[in-house]
């Protein structure tokens, strides 16, 4: 079953045209790796998916639900769909239970005690289960990031967005956060991941995409992308990674 | 029920005072810290009566009659603390919705925000607080012809005048804090799905005066002297009361005159030092763990 569907979707920021029609379905259960260059539009095809940003043209289904249409809740479809940024973004105010919390009380409608213990549960889930009551600043990158993925996964999504999750870690700390990512596939989370973690990629992905100048240029299994791309751009770019 | 969810936003507010174990300590080390400046400053005042009398005692100049002024500047200092009491909240009220005003999307708020900024700040308060007394007066002159109503109203439009003077102070400070949340924030907010005002009231502001907190407490130890300019309209203030003892003062010894103002002195800086302290202690109240590089 299609969990995502995305057609024909355009963006443009003023006068350049960062989507240029995409076309993407990832099923219920699958993980989805995306890779490219840098400014090929990879962050705006996922801020997209979540609404942070509204596409100029095209369709995007959550669940055969038309979610960029005027009857839907922007905040609903947020809430369907988590999303954990590069730079973590944990609200620097709040203790790392408390960020974990504040989605659940407020969007959810949970009361304090409901949400300390579901908040307690996925930070044991991300094995940050003693640093309940520490602040974002009091954490080191790797587990900062794990914060943000309890935070999101609290919120029970259908989907979750990972937007180069591990690019702003230390090497260190790099893997503890691809470790969660890789349970979170196990236990059948539909994930769409932009990562240029090619290890990864190789041993979660069910498909990976490679996408160029606001298009997807080829989709394709990972030996497929990685061992025999069928287009010289991407022989050209996975050359380039993987070296 | 109602009342739980109520102390619960408390709470989110002002970050440090919820329940958790290291809240409360940090709570309570930071009321302590609260009292001990309070007495402190209490004391430097206290001092300094104390060396005006030992001078009166040894004769340098009239001690009695320096006495008998104390009453009446006293009263003064009431008035003043009254005035204080309205044109702070009145003026960070102000500074509060124009400086969110300028940071929405609607660009009739930003314009109306800026429009008073720019008024208000470009104007001397002197001329804020003549026109607007002038102005209250005509027009209920007009109306009612009582002239007594007339005054009594006109006095408080010029302290109000006096609050929207310093409100476009501080509402610049509030826009800085506001401006100086990243959108990173405010994408995570989004991403949890939280509405657009939960993110302003949980996210953006607590951040927002952290970093506004000491300009504001700034602007009211500032605004605290300016509603000495108040007596310009008839305020009795604690100025104004000191302005009309010098001449009975000039006449009886020279000396006392200096005496008037250092007890003044005294007293305006009491008010300050208790009110930037209060500030201060939200301030602590909102300090983040582990952001702040000058936390020790
Ligand atoms: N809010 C915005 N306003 C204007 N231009 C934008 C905005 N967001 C992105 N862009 C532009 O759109 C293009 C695609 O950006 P995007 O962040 O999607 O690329 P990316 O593939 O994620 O790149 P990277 O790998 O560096 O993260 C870039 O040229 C970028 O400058
Ligand atoms: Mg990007």
């Amino acid at each position: 079953m299609t969990m995502v569907r995305i057609r024909g979707l355009h963006k443009s920021f003023g006068s350049l045209h960062v989507l240029r029609g995409v076309d993407l379905d990832v099923n219920r259960g699958d993980v989805l790796c995306i890779i490219g260059p840098s400014g090929s539009g990879k962050s705006t095809l996922l801020r997209c998916t979540n609404l942070l940003i509204y596409p100029d043209q095209g369709d995007i289904f959550i669940e055969d639900v038309k979610v960029n249409s005027r009857e839907v809740r922007p905040e609903w479809v947020r809430q369907q769909i988590g999303m954990v940024f590069q730079q973590f973004n944990l609200f620097t105010h709040l203790t790392a239970l408390r960020n974990v919390m504040l989605g659940l009380v407020r969007v959810k409608g949970m009361d304090a005690a409901a949400a300390r213990s579901k908040a307690e549960f996925e930070l044991e889930r991300v094995g940050l289960a003693e640093k309940k009551d520490a602040y974002p600043a009091q954490l080191s990158g790797g587990q900062q990031q794990r914060v943000a993925i309890a935070r999101a996964l609290a919120m029970d999504p259908k989907v979750m967005l990972f937007d180069e999750p591990t690019s702003a870690l230390d090497p260190e700390y790099i893997h503890e956060v691809l470790d969660v990512m890789k349970r979170l596939a196990e236990e059948g989370m539909t994930m769409m991941v932009v990562t240029h973690e090619m290890g990864f990629a190789k041993e979660v992905a069910d498909s990976i995409i490679f996408f160029n100048q606001g298009q997807i240029v080829e989709r394709g299994s990972p030996e497929e992308i990685f061992d025999r791309p069928g287009h010289e751009r991407t022989k050209a770019f996975v050359g380039k990674i993987l070296r | 029920m109602v009342q739980r969810r109520w102390l619960e936003s408390l709470k989110t507010w002002v970050p440090r005072w919820r329940s958790s174990v290291t809240g409360r300590a940090d709570f309570q080390r930071n009321a302590t810290r609260f009292v001990l400046r309070v007495l402190a400053g209490l004391g430097i005042t206290a001092l300094g009566f104390g060396l005006v009398i030992w001078l009166g005692t040894l004769r340098y100049y009239n001690l009695g009659y320096a006495e008998s002024i104390l009453p009446g500047l006293g009263q003064g200092f009431l008035v003043t603390i009254r005035l204080v009491a309205v044109v702070i909240p009145l003026g960070f009220a102000l500074g509060f919705l124009f400086g969110w005003a300028r940071t929405t999307r609607s660009l009739i708020l930003r314009g109306l925000g800026a429009a008073y900024v720019e008024v208000f700040r470009g104007l001397p308060p002197i001329v804020l607080i003549f026109f607007s007394y002038l102005i209250t007066t005509l027009a209920i002159l007009n109306i009612s012809k009582n002239p007594f109503i007339a005054g009594d109203v006109a006095l408080w439009m010029g302290a109000i005048a006096l609050s929207l003077h310093s409100g476009a102070y501080q509402t610049e400070i509030i826009r800085a804090g506001i401006l100086s949340v990243p959108t990173g924030q405010i994408e995570a907010a989004d991403s949890v799905g939280l509405s657009r005002w939960q993110t302003m009231f949980r996210v953006t502001l607590p951040q927002a005066f952290r970093v506004s907190l000491p300009p504001l407490g700034n602007e009211f130890a500032s605004v605290i002297k300016d509603t000495s300019l108040l007596n310009i309209i008839g305020w009795l203030d604690l100025a104004q009361i000191g302005l009309l003892q010098v001449p009975a003062a000039l006449k009886a010894d020279f000396n006392l005159v200096f005496i008037i103002w250092i007890e003044i002195a005294l007293l305006y800086f009491v008010l300050t030092f208790v009110v930037t302290k209060v500030v201060r202690f939200v301030e602590n109240a909102y300090k983040v763990p582990g952001l702040e590089a000058a936390e020790l």
